[in-house]
């Protein structure tokens, strides 16, 4: 299989949830993500003051897609990758960097966040981001997949479903 | 593959529909959508023109419940089937896990089928896959088409081994919908279980 399947868990799990803690507190920003390029979301984290966030698979699934959108382009005209991506409406705003080749930092932040701020700490959280990835890419836990699991899924499958 | 998130103890698979356009993809998701209670169903989102054609992908999360501790979902996708967007149709193969080829029974659309399908096996091999490697369930659509191809015929362009299962349908009624479904979340469940 050529996509590595990245799983988060343990020390490094907790070190991703540290450095998303401390990047809402630097920034100021709302919410924080960490997903990967397919699109789930592998770790989030909001801050205490901040309102109910959106839907987060729909966030990472359209994140993801634009930024698999943004890489093509980037490949069309000859670039390895283009920057980090900011969006800004009148009071909302996203920004979108890599971490690493396979996942994605996300931050969420509306007009209390200063957008100079949001960039320096993301661009480092995101570095650090990537450096996690490439420690649980390199050390992938024993799965809980086994036949147990089939048949228990397969039940809920004949449940949500029908026979 | 399936991406897993131990910590908030999180299995996800990645099911993607497939085929030309106007075949019924983004049917059989706003049916599935339409028939699963809330709480099972996060938000749909579809990324389409004006007439409704599919531009970059519709999104439907499904939650299947707990299986061992582990919350199991499974996250389906369609492509837009018009030729000329390929471009985003790579895009959303990218990690799927499973494919429902939706393959049109009118007698107009029996070479779409058949080009939309070796465009999903140059698609997959971008991404070293073949079609051998992924699980593949075959629904041959519309099948209340008064001029429907048998649908054998449908099947020997898109799959003239017989290799993939078949599910006739009618997308548009339900038919054959949950069946296909179900049947590429087995397949996509014994692959993982088997550990390749
Ligand atoms: N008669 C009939 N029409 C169907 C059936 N399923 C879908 N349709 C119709 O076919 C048209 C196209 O359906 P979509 O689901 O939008 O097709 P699609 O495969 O998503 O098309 P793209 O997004 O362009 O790739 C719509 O008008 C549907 O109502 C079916 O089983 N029978
Ligand atoms: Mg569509």
């Amino acid at each position: 299989m050529v996509e590595p399947s990245l799983v988060l868990y343990g020390a490094p799990y907790e070190r991703a949830m540290a450095v998303l803690e401390e990047t809402l507190r630097e920034t100021g920003a709302r919410y924080a993500l960490f997903i990967d390029r397919k699109g789930f979301v592998l770790a989030h984290k909001e801050a205490l003051w901040a309102p109910k966030p959106p839907p987060l698979d729909s966030l990472a699934t359209l994140v993801a897609g634009n930024a698999a959108a943004t890489q093509a382009l980037a490949k069309l005209l000859g670039e390895a990758r283009f920057q980090e991506v900011v969006h800004q409406g009148e009071r909302m705003g996203l920004y979108v960097d890599e971490a690493g080749e396979h996942a994605l930092l996300v931050l969420i932040f509306d007009e209390s966040a200063p957008l100079g701020k949001v960039k320096l700490y993301g661009k480092r959280a995101a570095s650090a981001l990537a450096e996690i990835t490439e420690e649980a890419l390199a050390n992938p836990p024993k799965l809980p997949l086994d036949t147990e699991y089939q048949e228990g899924a397969k039940a809920l499958l004949d449940e949500l479903l029908g026979n | 593959m399936s991406t897993i998130n131990f910590a908030n103890r999180e299995i996800n698979f990645k099911i993607v529909y497939y085929g030309p356009g106007l075949s019924g993809k983004t049917t059989n998701l706003k049916w599935i959508y339409g028939k699963i209670p809330e709480g099972r169903k996060g938000e749909m989102v579809s990324l389409a023109t004006e007439d409704e054609r599919t531009l970059f992908f519709d999104f439907l999360p499904l939650d299947l419940g707990e299986v061992k501790g582990f919350k199991t979902r499974f996250h389906l996708y369609t492509v837009p089937g018009q030729v000329f967007y390929n471009a985003s149709r790579k895009l959303i193969l990218r990690g799927v896990d499973g494919i429902v080829f939706v393959a049109d029974s009118a007698p107009n659309r029996l070479r779409a089928n058949a080009e939309s399908m070796r465009n999903m096996r140059e698609n997959l091999a971008e991404y070293g896959l073949k079609v051998e490697d992924v699980p593949v369930v075959l629904q041959v659509n519309k099948r209340d088409l008064p001029d429907a191809l048998p649908v054998e015929m449908v099947r020997a362009v898109v799959d003239p081994e017989g290799r993939f299962p078949v599910f006739e349908a009618v997308a548009t009624e339900g038919k054959g919908v949950f069946e296909t479904l179900k049947e590429v979340s087995r397949l996509v469940l014994a692959r993982v279980a088997s550990g390749t």
